[in-house]
């Protein structure tokens, strides 16, 4: 019954997740591109971020005329309701990559203490982790991955603290100004992660209909967002 | 495409026009009924009519298959052209336009015969004589108005004994039968139950793709789920023509329609 209207709904979802895919590569690619000094790479991960733009104004207008015509409910309505903020979600992130792949422009030239490196690749290797928890929770709609989010995220968290001591022991003015761009990439890569979680949350909320808050996320950290 | 010069068109979709109308006016008699007609109905979709009660909607479907010429005084102005020939043309024959232009009523109204010929009868009425090519005929109609599996066994039964939403998918398959090119639904939800009414709508996704469908609805949430495109009616002023106030994708009018008095009908404002 109503096949059309089923098969829209699977092929926005569908969307999203693809959207995530892509995401995924641009927040993996803008950290090489920081640890490597890899310009090139930072310029193709900017450039992406348009594509990334289009498809998400896109998939809006898509999940707009969905709910006008087709007048979802319960399930629907929380899918086509949830999808709508996963996809806000993405675009975020999308735009963080971008300003991580910025900070590549900045500290290419240069290098600077290797353990800032070493933190910056941890880190972004945690991250790339959530993301994969994330999408493939999403995916799936498995809640028992999507409420390891959190947990997955706090040593991310640490590590960026951890950036701010390594901050604290340069002498040279040059390179407080390179690494001011490393703790800048390290704090966007850390709300990159924040960003997964929240979809965690919609991810609850779209299969219980619950609205459930992981602890502290990126819409209670009680400070100005980054983007 | 020609423009439109009668309403207000918000991104089209693509494919052939079946029925192109342009400046169109219509009379009953001395009552100028509609005015500044101009659409294009676009092949192998659904195309929704919708307004407040008394506002042509009805009157400009039955232009489309010369139904009004039945009613004495009636006269038109403009052109209706299906498949790019003027319906109202010399030679052309208004049953035979009937039959490739098929009309679906909000009242089901089967033939007091059996299911079997109350499909049979259209083709038999064309000379189809033979029981095997008729049969064939009657059951394939049937299956593409999702109604066989439930009467293949009852086929002698009488039409009228059948539910209401089987009546209607019955009068369906009684149109497929002389298999026409446009489908004409007037209200055709309007008298039957919920459940009914979705296999009616869940019918018009699947015929479509081979037959143009238009339908007239009071029901603004069923042209929103039913149709590709949507055109809103109005009459303004009593005593005034009806016009067509916007014609566009049904997505675009239902999210950002581009004339207030759309805007206005289709958030309950009045009507």
């Amino acid at each position: 019954m109503r096949e059309g209207y089923r098969n829209e709904l699977k092929a926005i979802k569908a969307e999203v997740v693809d959207i995530g895919r892509l995401v995924i590569e641009m927040t993996r690619d803008a950290t090489v591109s920081l640890v490597e000094g890899d310009v090139d790479l930072a310029e193709r991960v900017i450039a992406a971020d348009d594509q990334v733009d289009v498809r998400v104004l896109a998939l809006e207008e898509r999940t707009l005329e969905t709910i006008a015509t087709q007048f979802p409910v319960a399930r629907d309505l929380r899918l086509l309701y949830s999808l709508a903020h996963v996809n806000i979600h993405m675009e975020r992130m999308a735009d963080l990559a971008v300003n991580i792949s910025k900070a590549t422009r900045r500290t290419a030239e240069r290098t600077g203490p290797r353990t800032m490196y070493d933190l910056i690749r941890a880190q972004g290797n945690l991250v790339h982790r959530v993301l994969e928890a994330m999408l493939e929770a999403f995916e799936t709609n498995d809640l028992e991955l999507a409420y390891k989010l959190k947990e997955m995220d706090e040593p991310i968290d640490h590590l960026f603290k951890q950036f701010f001591r390594e901050l604290s022991r340069l002498q040279e003015e040059d390179e407080i100004e390179w690494a001011s761009s490393m703790v800048l990439a390290s704090r966007y890569l850390e709300r990159i992660a924040d960003h997964a979680v929240d979809i965690g949350e919609r991810l609850v909320y779209m299969v219980t209909g619950e609205f459930e808050a992981f602890d502290e996320s990126v819409t209670d950290e009680g400070e100005p967002p980054a983007t | 495409m020609t423009p439109l010069s009668g309403a207000a068109r918000p991104e089209a979709l693509e494919g052939a026009a079946k029925f192109t109308v342009r400046d169109l006016d219509f009379y009953y008699g001395d009552f100028h009924a509609l005015t500044g007609m101009n659409i294009d109905v676009r092949e192998n979709s659904v195309t929704a009519f919708i307004g407040p009660s008394g506002c042509g909607k009805s009157t400009f479907l039955r232009c489309l298959n010369r139904m009004n010429d039945l009613i004495p005084g009636t006269r038109i102005d403009g052109t209706i052209t299906l498949d790019g020939e003027d319906i109202y043309g010399p030679g052309v024959d208004p049953v035979d336009l009937r039959r490739r232009v098929g009309m679906i009523f909000q009242q089901p109204n089967p033939f007091p015969m059996s299911i079997y010929d109350n499909v049979a009868f259209g083709p038999r009425l064309h000379g189809i004589k033979k029981k095997e090519e008729l049969d064939q005929i009657v059951e394939q109609a049937l299956m593409r108005a999702n109604l066989w599996k439930e009467v293949k066994d009852i086929m002698e039964r009488g039409g009228l004994t059948l539910s209401g939403g089987q009546q209607q998918r019955l009068c369906i398959a009684r149109v497929l039968a002389v298999q026409p090119d446009v489908l004409l639904m007037d209200e055709p939800c309007s008298a039957i139950d919920p459940t009914s009414v979705q296999k009616v709508e869940d019918l018009m996704a699947e015929l479509k793709s081979s037959v143009t469908i238009i339908i007239v609805t009071h029901n603004m949430q069923q042209a929103a789920r039913v149709s590709d495109e949507t055109a809103f009616f109005l009459q303004e002023r009593q005593g005034e023509p009806a016009e067509l106030i916007e014609f566009g994708r049904t997505a675009e009018i239902f999210t950002s329609p581009h004339d207030r008095r759309t805007e206005d009908y289709i958030t309950g404002r009045f009507g």
